[in-house]
């Protein structure tokens, strides 16, 4: 299993994450990826034996998980997640992920709600998470309460579809899943107990929140509506 | 339209028409970006040598004066050509952000190449020892 953990400037919380993630998964590969970064996030990765893949321009949290996902493709990984490198995902959650994937799902997200006592954040994002969690519903039928999570598990079916194009870069997520549902794939959720984030600005403020609604909501839009993705394209 | 107007404006499109050839020729502007500029000087030329022409389409979409028209015509062809620019910048977008993953992967499988073979500090990308 790969593990991808998207960063920009997080030299300062990365040996925590990896600590805890290498003591509850001693046998996964762990890759950095470094999205220009202007602090020691890669020397740090690279200091704690992780891979490091520098992306030499800024991408955002989209297409520097993306690069991730293309190099677990590569290899050929049966699993690949995509886990925070801000201290909010627990790595004891990875192991269910795995777990649905290998049991046959394409692509397991991680959910807050489905963890009691979880941390879920501010009412706004509380909120938010509720409007992209009901429009999903709505266009797609696809019934995932917590589509923002960053903490997803992909077998090489949802690998190879968020390698190519239709995978939406800026930023994804609802609009991921519901390209992911439009081409077939199996999702599913397990429970995930979120924490709050170590930083106080994380690669997802870089969007101001309503601008990101606003965004998110005519992505997932565009997605509904878009051409469903034949995978053998 | 006056005949000292028409040679004035004839002079001044001309001129255009010469700097967008030139652009092209030095290379400086793309052969498949040039028509579209050509195709608008020609179009004024048209206009300047034949202004009955832009009278009766005036008459044909129920505008009242042909500035009018002409200034609609001006702002269509604006509006598609920012519409063309944010396609195409969208292309180069999704190409860049590809080519930097590629980068970075290629890097990467460098990196571990140096790393298994010569030995060297893998922890040093080249631009680092450059420093």
């Amino acid at each position: 299993m790969l593990i991808v953990i998207p960063c920009r400037n997080e030299a300062g919380n990365l040996p925590a994450v990896v600590a805890e993630l290498r003591a509850a998964r001693p046998d996964d590969d762990v890759v950095v990826v470094d999205d220009a970064s202007r602090d020691a996030t890669a020397a740090v990765a690279r200091g704690l034996g992780c891979e490091v893949l520098r992306l030499p321009v800024h991408l955002g949290y989209g297409g520097a998980v993306q690069a991730g996902i293309k190099l677990g493709l590569r290899r050929g990984y049966d699993v690949v997640v995509t886990f925070d490198g801000d201290g909010q995902h627990d790595p004891a959650d990875v192991e269910a992920l795995a777990g649905a994937v290998a049991g046959g799902a394409d692509l397991a997200l991680g959910s807050r709600f489905q963890a009691p006592g979880a941390y879920r954040g501010g009412l706004v994002r509380i909120a938010g998470r509720r409007l992209f969690a009901g429009l999903c519903r709505a266009l797609t039928g696809v019934a995932l309460d917590d589509p923002t999570s960053g903490l997803k598990a992909l077998g090489p079916r949802a690998q190879a579809l968020f390698a190519t194009s239709r995978f939406p870069d800026r930023f994804p997520d609802a609009d991921a899943l519901v390209v992911a549902h439009r081409a077939g794939l199996v999702l599913t959720q397990r429970p995930a107990r979120m924490r709050p984030s170590r930083n106080v600005h994380s690669m997802h403020d870089g969007l101001r929140p309503a601008a990101y609604a606003a965004n998110m909501a005519l992505s997932l839009l565009v997605a509904a509506l878009g051409r469903a993705t034949d995978l053998r394209e | 339209m006056p005949l000292r107007q028409q040679v004035v404006f004839l002079a001044l499109t001309g001129l255009l028409l010469l700097v967008i050839l030139e652009l092209v020729r030095r290379r400086r502007l793309r052969v498949e970006y040039s028509w579209v500029w050509l195709a608008s000087g020609v179009s004024i030329v048209l206009l300047i040598l034949r202004y009955d022409l832009l009278v009766r389409l005036t008459e044909a979409v129920g505008a009242v004066v042909p500035t009018s028209t002409l200034f609609m015509l001006c702002i269509l062809f604006l509006a598609a050509l920012c519409l063309d620019f944010s396609v195409r910048l969208s292309t180069l977008t999704r190409q860049v952000k590809d080519l930097t993953q590629e980068l970075a992967l290629l890097r990467h499988e460098g990196e571990a190449r140096v790393e298994g073979g010569a030995g060297e500090p893998a922890h040093a990308a080249p631009e680092e020892r450059i420093k």
